[in-house]
C-alpha cells in the first residue's frame, strides 16, 4: 500500500537516507532497528511528509503522493491541503508523546476528528472515548496530559493518531522516553492494534518489538538497509552480518 | 412779576451760597488729606506702629462725602496687618469698609486672602483634595477608557503582527519588522506629537481622543507583538509537528494548538506591558487629552497644593495594583493544565 522508492535525504553533508527501497504491504509490520543516528527517524518522519525527500518517490496505493516539481523542476512538497489530507489518513507516534498540554486527555483524542474532519462534537466524544476505553484510560478522560505518566500519555497518544482511523501506523520510537516498568503497558497497547491486523512501521530500539511484532525488521545504519528478514532470521544464531551482530551483542 | 423776581434772586442766592459752601465743607476737614499723606510717609519709612495708628484715625465717610480717603487708609492698614500676620485686624480693616461700600472688591480679596491665610495650610490642602477630588475621579475615567481600548485593541494587532513576521511570507515579515522597528525605536512621547500636532500638517487632522488611541495602540502593538512573537516561537516545535501529523493545516495548529498555549506565558510580559500603559497615558496629556496627570497637572497649578499630586498617585497606584492582582489570577487560573 505504501512504497517508497530511492528516497535520499541529506542534512548539508551527511546523507541520513541513502537510496532506501521499501514496499509496505496492507497489515504489515515492520521494525526498523539500528544505531542512534542511522536515519530510520528520519526515513519514518518522510512518509509522513514531517520530513521531504531530496529525491525520490512515494507511492501510495500505486500512485504518486505528497509531492510535485516546481517550475525549476526541483522535488517539493504537494500544495498543504493535499499533504494535510495525507497525512490524516497516517497515524505518528512520538517518542516525546507530544500531547497537547492545554487539553484534557480526551481533548486531545478528540481534537483530530473534531478540528481535521470536522465531526460533530457529539460523534468525536464517542470515537474518542471508545479508544480511551481501549487504551484503558477511560478513567482519565478529563485528566490534563501533565498528571498523567509515561506510559499512559503513549497510550493517549496512540489514542490520539486513532481517532483519525488511519491506514497506517507509524511508532517513532515509542518507549524509548519511558522509565523501564512503563514500557510494558505501551507495548501491550501496541501489541493489541497489530493483532487487530493494522498496518505499522516500528523504528525501536526496543528488540521486543522485533522479536513479538515484526513481520519484517530491517537494520539501517548510515542510511541504508543493512540487512532485512524475518524476526527468526535476525535473532538467530546463524547471523552472519557483522554489524547487526555487534549491534545486537549491545542492545540484548 | 413781581414774584418771579424774587425767585430768580432767591435761586441766585442758593446757587451762590451752595458754591460757597462745597469748598468751604471740604477746607471744614482738611486734615483727613494730611494724615493720610503722613500715614503713607510712615508707612514708606518702615514706621508701621504710627503708620496703622493714623490710617487708623480717618473716620468713615460722612453723608455726601465719597469716602475715598477712607478707603484708601484702612485698605493700606489691612495689607500692613496682613504681611504682619495679624490676621484678625487684617479682616476688620476690610470688613470696615465693606461695611460702607458692599461692593468693593479690592476688600472682598484681601479679606478672602485673610480668610484663606487664617486657615491652617494643611485644612486647605485637605479642602482643595475634597474639592479636586471629583475631577481627579473624572480624569481617572478617560485613562481607564485609554487603557482599556488600547489593551483591547494592540493583542490583536499584535497577534497579527506575530503571525506574520513568523510565516516565511517575506514581503509580510520585512513589513512588519520595518513597523516594529519605527514604534519601539521612537519615543512614545514623539509618537503622539508626530500623530497630534505633525499629520495636520500633511492634511489629516485628528481630535486628541482618536490621536492618543491611535498613538498608543500602534505603539504598544509593536511591542505585544514581539513578546507573542517570543512566545509562540517558545512553544516545543513537537507541539506543531504533532498536530500537523493528525492531518491539521498549519493555521489549524496556529488556532487550535500553538496559540493557546500561550496564553499563560503571556499573562506576566503583558500584565507588565499594560501596567506601563496606565502610566504611559500621561504622555497623552501633552496633546490635548484631559486625563488623570492633565488633570491633577492642571489644579496643581491652581492651587500648589502637593496633596493634589499625591492624590494623583494614589490613584495610579490604585489602578496598576488592581491589575497586577488580575493578572496574578489569570495567570494562576490560566495554569490549571500544568503540573505543580
Amino acid at each position: 500500500m505504501i512504497e517508497i522508492r530511492d528516497a535520499v535525504k541529506h542534512y548539508g553533508n551527511l546523507v541520513a537516507v541513502d537510496h532506501v527501497n521499501l514496499k509496505i504491504t496492507k497489515g504489515e509490520k515492520i521494525v526498523i532497528i539500528g544505531p542512534s543516528g542511522s536515519g530510520k527517524t528520519t526515513l519514518l518522519r518522510m512518509i509522513n511528509f514531517l520530513e521531504t525527500m531530496d529525491s525520490g518517490r512515494i507511492l501510495l496505493e500505486g500512485t504518486d503522493a505528497g509531492y510535485r516539481r516546481d517550475r525549476k523542476g526541483r522535488l517539493v512538497l504537494d500544495r498543504p491541503e493535499v499533504i494535510c489530507k495525507l497525512r490524516s489518513e497516517i497515524g505518528m507516534v512520538f517518542q516525546h508523546f507530544h500531547l497537547f498540554p492545554h487539553m484534557t486527555t480526551l481533548e486531545n483524542v478528540m481534537e483530530g476528528p473534531l478540528t481535521v474532519k470536522k465531526k460533530s462534537r457529539k460523534d468525536a466524544k464517542a470515537i474518542s472515548m471508545d479508544l480511551l476505553g481501549k487504551v484503558g484510560l477511560l478513567d482519565k478522560k478529563d485528566v490534563y496530559p501533565a498528571f498523567l505518566s509515561g506510559g499512559q500519555k503513549q497510550r493517549v497518544a496512540i489514542a490520539r493518531a486513532l481517532a483519525m482511523n488511519p491506514k497506517i501506523m507509524l511508532f517513532d520510537e515509542p518507549t524509548s522516553a519511558l522509565d523501564p516498568e512503563l514500557v510494558g503497558e505501551v507495548f501491550n497497547t501496541i501489541k493489541d492494534l497489530a493483532e487487530e491486523g493494522m498496518t505499522m512501521i516500528i523504528v525501536t530500539h526496543q528488540m521486543g518489538f522485533a522479536k513479538e511484532l515484526g513481520d519484517r525488521v530491517i537494520f539501517m545504519d548510515n542510511g541504508y538497509f543493512i540487512f532485512e528478514g524475518r524476526p527468526n532470521e535476525v535473532f538467530s544464531d546463524r547471523m552472519d552480518n557483522p554489524r547487526v551482530k555487534a549491534f545486537l551483542a549491545k542492545v540484548l | 412779576m413781581e414774584v418771579r423776581r424774587s425767585v430768580s434772586v432767591l435761586l441766585c442766592a442758593l446757587t451762590f451760597f451752595s458754591l460757597f459752601l462745597t469748598p468751604l465743607a471740604s477746607a471744614a476737614e482738611p486734615d483727613i488729606y494730611e494724615v493720610l499723606a503722613l500715614a503713607t510717609r510712615y508707612m514708606h519709612d518702615g514706621n508701621l506702629d504710627k503708620a496703622l495708628e493714623l490710617f487708623q484715625k480717618i473716620p468713615p465717610p460722612g453723608k455726601g462725602e465719597d469716602g475715598g480717603v477712607f478707603v484708601r487708609a484702612r485698605m493700606e492698614a489691612s495689607k500692613i496687618y496682613f504681611i504682619r500676620k495679624e490676621y484678625a485686624d487684617s479682616a476688620r480693616m476690610c470688613d470696615e469698609i465693606l461695611a460702607i461700600f458692599p461692593d468693593n472688591l479690592e476688600a472682598g480679596n484681601i479679606l478672602s486672602q485673610v480668610r484663606a491665610a487664617q486657615t491652617p495650610k494643611w485644612l486647605r490642602f485637605l479642602k482643595d483634595m475634597k474639592t479636586y477630588f471629583p475631577t481627579l475621579l473624572k480624569a481617572s475615567g478617560m485613562t481607564l477608557v485609554l487603557v482599556l481600548i488600547t489593551m483591547l485593541v494592540s493583542p490583536v494587532i499584535g497577534l497579527f503582527i506575530a503571525l506574520g513576521r513568523i510565516s516565511r511570507t517575506g514581503v509580510l515579515s520585512s513589513v512588519f519588522w520595518f513597523y516594529i522597528w519605527i514604534f519601539r525605536g521612537t519615543p512614545l512621547l514623539l509618537q503622539l506629537f508626530f500623530i497630534y500636532y505633525g499629520l495636520p500638517q500633511l492634511g489629516l487632522i485628528l481630535k486628541p481622543f482618536t490621536a492618543a488611541i491611535l498613538g498608543l495602540g500602534l505603539n504598544y502593538s509593536a511591542y505585544l507583538a514581539e513578546i507573542i512573537r517570543g512566545a509562540i516561537e517558545s512553544i516545543d516545535a513537537g507541539q506543531m509537528e504533532s498536530a500537523k501529523a493528525i492531518g491539521m493545516t498549519y493555521w489549524q495548529a496556529m488556532r487550535r494548538i500553538i496559540v493557546p498555549q500561550t496564553y499563560k506565558r503571556l499573562v506576566p510580559p503583558v500584565g507588565n506591558e499594560f501596567i506601563a500603559l496606565i502610566k504611559d497615558t500621561a504622555l497623552v496629556s501633552t496633546i490635548a487629552m484631559v486625563e488623570l496627570m492633565r488633570a491633577a497637572d492642571q489644579i496643581f497649578n491652581a492651587t500648589f497644593n502637593i496633596f493634589i499630586l499625591i492624590q494623583a498617585a494614589f490613584i495610579y497606584l490604585l489602578m496598576t495594583s488592581i491589575f497586577t492582582i488580575s493578572f496574578r489570577k489569570l495567570e494562576d487560573r490560566l495554569g490549571v493544565y500544568e503540573a505543580r
